[in-house]
């Protein structure tokens, strides 16, 4: 038999899984543009899922970077403030220590006149000292306590006043592979206990007083070497702060990046979708009307 | 030399040939969209002379009229087994890939309410949590996002469980079913023994034969065939399943119990009885749905629960060492941060800390506000790649179900359309049957008419003369 045999429920048959596969067509371009995704489950796209994932990750990584880094920036801007107020402080002192150096011309009111505003610049160091961010002393480290440096209320002596720990300090990963220290502790920049800008301070006020000229000049000696540690740590942390503006640039840029080809992996592109959504609804339009052509006549409607 | 009234006998037998003709006609017609229906063709065969009426003697008679001799099903018995086989084949790959794709929904993935974007989002408020450790609120929100990991895991792995206990109890009704279909077919053949025996018409009973066969084989790929007395013979993994007038009972012997529950390992199946009345316990894969329900039982789901279980496991084991590391915020070192019951990971992780200033986020023994194990916890969140690995290769299988499943379907609608060629009603065909029927009937009406007049001239007219 050369023909194939055709009967109505072969063709009934074909017309309703012609019309459903059509019908499947459209869910599908229909879900794509209402879910605005083209990929809703992994299997939509096995290899797509898995970038998407991963990309995922890194776009919340990325994100975490970036606020690391503004967090970092919070600290070593304060602590750059800071800094330049413990510049003018120390450089106000060593004016003022070369001013009594000049001590022939000087009178003891003069001598006592200064050395009130040495004492009232070591004092303002102090509070300078414990500035703090978040509630956090800036030069404190780790430490749990709310200030630095504390002042001996009997001797007057200025002292550290975190314990010393085996601490890495404050870090902030910025990127994959970076970790920023973005504090400084409070030796680093007054001097240690004992050798720091507040004793020599005391010392310098001392020395005015008694019209000590040896110890006005050893004072400014060490005054000199205060400015030049000061002036190093604000290097420092500018250089730090470099680092991490850098990173927090090229983090937000990374999370750009990601977003964007997450959105080319996952996203539904709604030009194709919509020109498919079109296609689809002719081509099912055309299965209907093939259908409701097909299955009507029969040999009874030529009868009589 | 024929008898004088033996054309009005022929002329009888068209009649009765056509009206049966008409009959298995309007049979079809009324059939056509009756599923497992195999359209039905009167054969006739013309009536013969005796071809030795008696010993010395001749006949002269020419052919006599027709009788319907038999009505043949429009069937053949190897397109049926065709039908069957792929039947079987789309039913288990159907299932699989339906029961799959459920599964798959329950994932939630790649999207921002599963495990993943849990795991990210633990990670970043152990970050944040870093960048303030002083923070009580830095605390209880990391603690909080380390419950929202654990609720993720725990919402999965009850969709597991939900879909296994539903595979257990479809099980369950499928043996029933099976066993059901088994015995229904039994007693089919027995019935059809029985009419051939007695010459009646068996078209009917072949059908619901034919029908119940394709239902086992849907249920459980069985290889079914007809032997010689018109019985239908079923084999199950190589036992007998029907036999005869005997059908065995499928039982479920292990890996479900009889409420539906587990009883661990894999599902294992005997007949009991067999087909002789003994018991034997079957071994190998099965077809069909059934098929599909096992492999969905003993290998995708637990397959899938063992990769979430490591990830669970690692993720748990590797926050736990870093934060044994860290100590809290009176100084102390770190307790676990989750807990779990090694023989059962994922019913029972859990957060273990419920105070936030327990919560190990200094790096320096005595406390302070160092934030670094905080920081290094974050990186000890590390099992999005063993997890998106697990996502995605379920993904990878449930696409690949699917797309078999596709190329099985085209396949499948090959045979059923060669089987309705070969066996479908066509409307057009039955209405020119039923017209040729109706003429011949009337042909055979107006032969009797001519006879009747012929018979009217011999009997009523010879001899008289006007």
């Amino acid at each position: 038999m050369g023909t194939v045999r055709m009967t109505q429920g072969m063709m009934t048959r074909q017309a309703q899984t012609g019309l459903q596969s059509g019908l499947n067509r459209l869910a599908k371009v229909q879900e794509q543009l209402s879910t605005g995704r083209v990929i809703n489950r992994p299997s939509d796209d096995p290899t797509g899922a898995t970038s998407a994932m991963r990309i995922r990750a890194s776009v919340a990584n990325q994100k975490q970077y970036v606020r690391n880094a503004n967090d970092g920036l919070g600290w070593l801007n304060q602590a750059d403030s800071t800094l330049s107020s413990v510049t003018d402080q120390v450089r106000r002192a060593y004016e003022v220590a070369l001013q009594g150096a000049n001590s022939g011309s000087l009178g003891p009111q003069a001598r006592e006149a200064l050395a009130t505003e040495i004492d009232q610049i070591r004092s303002g160091l102090v509070s300078t000292a414990n500035s703090a961010y978040l509630n956090r002393p800036v030069f404190g480290g780790v430490t749990q306590g709310d200030i630095a440096y504390a002042a001996d209320p009997v001797t007057g002596v200025v002292t550290y006043q975190p314990a010393p720990v085996a601490s890495a300090g404050v870090l902030r990963a910025v990127s994959d592979r970076a970790t920023v220290r973005v504090d400084i502790e409070g030796p680093a920049v007054f001097g240690a206990d004992g050798d720091s800008v507040f004793d020599h301070l005391a010392a310098l006020s001392t020395a005015l007083r008694a019209n000590d000229g040896t110890g006005i000049n050893t004072a400014i000696a060490a005054l000199d070497t205060d400015r030049e540690r000061v002036t190093y740590a604000q290097a420092d942390i500018g250089a730090r702060t470099k680092r991490v503006e850098q990173a927090r640039d090229a983090a937000s840029d990374a999370e750009l990046r990601l977003t964007s080809s997450l959105s080319e992996v996952e996203n539904t592109d709604l030009v194709k979708a919509s020109v498919d959504l079109q296609l689809q609804e002719v081509a099912y339009q055309a299965a209907l009307s093939a259908t409701s052509r097909v299955i009507q006549p029969s040999l009874l409607d030529f009868l009589r | 030399m024929a008898g004088t009234f033996a054309s009005i006998n022929s002329a009888l037998t068209a009649m009765r040939y056509q009206q049966v003709a008409l009959d298995v006609a309007s049979t079809n017609v009324a059939n056509v969209s009756t599923d497992g229906y195999v359209r039905r063709r009167v054969v006739g065969q013309t009536l013969g002379a005796a071809s030795a009426p008696a010993v010395w003697s001749r006949s002269t008679e020419t052919s006599s009229g027709v009788q319907a001799t038999r009505v043949d099903r429009m069937t053949d018995l190897l397109l049926d087994s065709r039908v069957r086989r792929e039947h079987g084949r789309q039913s288990y790959l159907d299932s699989m890939a339906a029961a799959l794709s459920r599964v798959e929904t329950g994932l939630a993935e790649p999207g921002s309410s599963g495990v993943a974007a849990a795991l990210a989002d633990f990670r970043s408020t152990l970050a944040d949590l870093g960048n303030a450790p002083g923070s009580d609120a830095a605390r209880s929100q990391a603690l909080s996002a380390a419950a929202t990991v654990v609720d993720a895991i725990n919402l999965q792995s009850a969709h597991l469980s939900d879909e296994a206990s539903d595979q257990r109890s479809h099980l369950l009704t499928s043996v029933v079913e099976i066993n059901s279909v088994a015995s229904e077919l039994a007693s089919t053949n027995r019935t059809i023994a029985a009419a051939l025996g007695g010459g009646s018409d068996t078209t009917t009973l072949m059908d619901e034969r034919d029908a119940l066969a394709l239902r086992l084989a849907e249920l459980t790929g069985a290889k079914a065939s007809v032997q010689g007395d018109g019985s239908m013979y079923v084999e199950l993994n190589g036992q007998p399943l029907v036999s005869g007038y005997n059908a065995a009972r499928l039982t479920v012997t292990g890996g479900v119990a009889a409420d539906g529950s587990a009883t661990g390992g894999p599902v294992t199946f005997a007949l009991d009885p067999d087909t002789t009345g003994a018991t034997t316990a079957l071994t190998g894969t099965f077809g069909g749905d059934l098929g599909a329900t096992v492999d969905v039982l003993d290998n995708a789901l637990p397959s899938y629960i063992a990769g979430l279980t490591s990830v669970a496991r690692d993720l748990a084991d590797h926050v736990n060492a870093q934060h044994a590391l860290g100590f809290d915020a009176s100084g102390a070192p770190g307790g676990k941060l989750f807990d779990y019951d090694p023989a059962d990971v994922l019913g029972t992780l859990k957060v273990a800390i419920t105070d936030g200033s327990k919560l190990a986020v200094s790096a320096i023994a005595g406390g302070g506000r160092d934030g670094n194990n905080a920081t290094a916890l974050a990186t000890a969140v590390d099992v999005d790649d063993q997890y998106q690995r697990l996502v995605n290769g379920f993904g990878s299988s449930v696409a690949s179900a699917r797309q078999l499943a596709k190329n099985q379907q085209a396949l499948t609608d090959q045979v059923d359309s060669a089987r309705e060629q070969m066996a479908g009603v066509s409307l057009d065909e039955e209405t020119v049957n039923m017209i040729t029927a109706q003429r011949a009937y009337e042909a055979a009406a107006r032969v009797m008419t001519t006879l009747d007049s012929v018979l009217d001239t011999l009997i009523n007219r010879t001899g008289l003369v006007r």
